[in-house]
């Protein structure tokens, strides 16, 4: 079951989901809006190479906003704080903003029960288009699961900032 | 008793029942559009067409079209503002809508973002569609599934929250911009 918003609301008043900061009016009536952090980072090589590390460069948005171009991908981060030890959290983009041609994930909206910290987004546009840091440009939502919960406990913990993927962390040995 | 997890997403005879019931609304309603656990939505007769830079900060304002009877092409690297033939309300379900593999496997995306309907949500959903090789479509073809899940906790309709697009009867550009002045 999709969590409501006054559920949202009692989650986060008991402890069972933790937003940090929390304003009541970014509840939705099955979601929670997340706003833009104003941090941007691009992989700075022509080709990713999902066996190594990856340089990147960092940028900073000023109140200004930034042009995200086509065919470039930006990895941004949510200004909050949001997990949850008890319910599946999913992240996508907010209507408004997929109306202006931007995927806010990429092929990866489902969360992990026990991961707390600032959520990467995966940013990508199809046409040209300005973002601005403090836009509310996703939103999450809360499944209540079945079954035992084992929190998570991966590399991603407790992210401040956009982080890479560091699929290099988890490579098989060469051989 | 009930085991947490049980009967998230209503089956197709719910959908029916639902529908019967009036807690669901789909306007225009085909029974036969009625799958194992969704409902088959077609692609509405208009859309509008976006090949300029965007602003999140501004209006954009697309013409909108009519897509011929014998088709549109849709072109890489350009935006669709599309809308869904039917619309459809629930105060007590909320709503997922996808496309369906057949329009999948034509590299068709149609929708970017959430594709959450909340509860309360009464619309004809603005689709955001994107293609990946040039692909031509027809109006009122069948495009997508919408599923309907059930909620946990105290309800809070879309229509008493003073949202944006709470009773969209066409294609809805982003109105983003009004939280931005």
């Amino acid at each position: 079951m999709i969590l409501t918003g006054p559920e949202i609301i009692a989650s986060t008043g008991n402890g069972k989901i933790v937003i940090s900061p929390f304003l009541p009016d970014q509840v939705n009536p099955n979601s929670y809006n997340v706003r833009l952090g104003n941090t941007l980072v691009t992989y700075d090589t022509d080709v990713i190479d999902a066996y190594e590390p990856n340089p990147t460069r960092v940028t900073t948005v000023s109140s200004d906003g930034l042009v995200l171009q086509p065919g470039e991908l930006y990895l941004g981060h949510t200004m909050e704080e949001v997990g949850s030890d008890y319910f599946v959290p999913l992240l996508f983009g907010r209507s408004s903003v997929g109306r202006l041609g931007l995927f806010v994930e990429i092929t990866a909206p489902i969360g992990d029960i026990g991961f707390h910290g600032q959520w990467t987004l995966m940013l990508s546009p199809v046409r040209p288009l300005r973002v601005y840091p403090g836009m509310k440009i996703g939103q999450i939502m809360f499944f209540e699961s079945c079954g035992d919960i084992e929190l998570y406990s991966g590399k991603y913990q407790r992210a401040a900032g956009p982080q890479e993927s560091r699929y290099w962390c988890d490579k098989l040995v060469k051989t | 008793m009930r085991q947490a997890g049980e009967d998230v997403i209503l089956t197709g005879p719910e959908i029916r029942r639902a529908v019967a019931s009036g807690d669901i609304a789909i306007e225009p309603f085909d029974p036969r559009r009625v799958s194992p656990n969704a409902y088959d939505w077609r692609l509405g007769d208009t859309i509008r067409v976006c090949d300029t830079d965007l602003d999140a900060a501004r209006p954009s304002e697309f013409a909108e079209r009519p897509i011929p009877r014998d088709g549109m092409e849709l072109v890489p690297g350009n935006l669709y503002l599309g809308v869904t033939h039917e619309r459809t309300h629930s105060d007590l379900y909320a709503q997922f809508i996808n496309g369906d593999r057949t329009v999948g496997t034509l590299g068709v995306w149609v929708h970017v973002s959430a594709p959450l309907g909340h509860t309360g949500h009464a619309i004809r959903w603005t689709l955001e569609i994107c293609t990946a090789r040039r692909v031509r479509v027809y109006p009122r073809m069948t495009f997508g599934k919408i599923v309907f899940l059930k909620t946990m906790g105290a309800l809070a309709s879309y229509q008493d929250m003073g949202q944006k697009y709470m009773a969209s009867s066409g294609i809805d550009t982003s109105r983003l911009y009004e939280e931005m002045q």
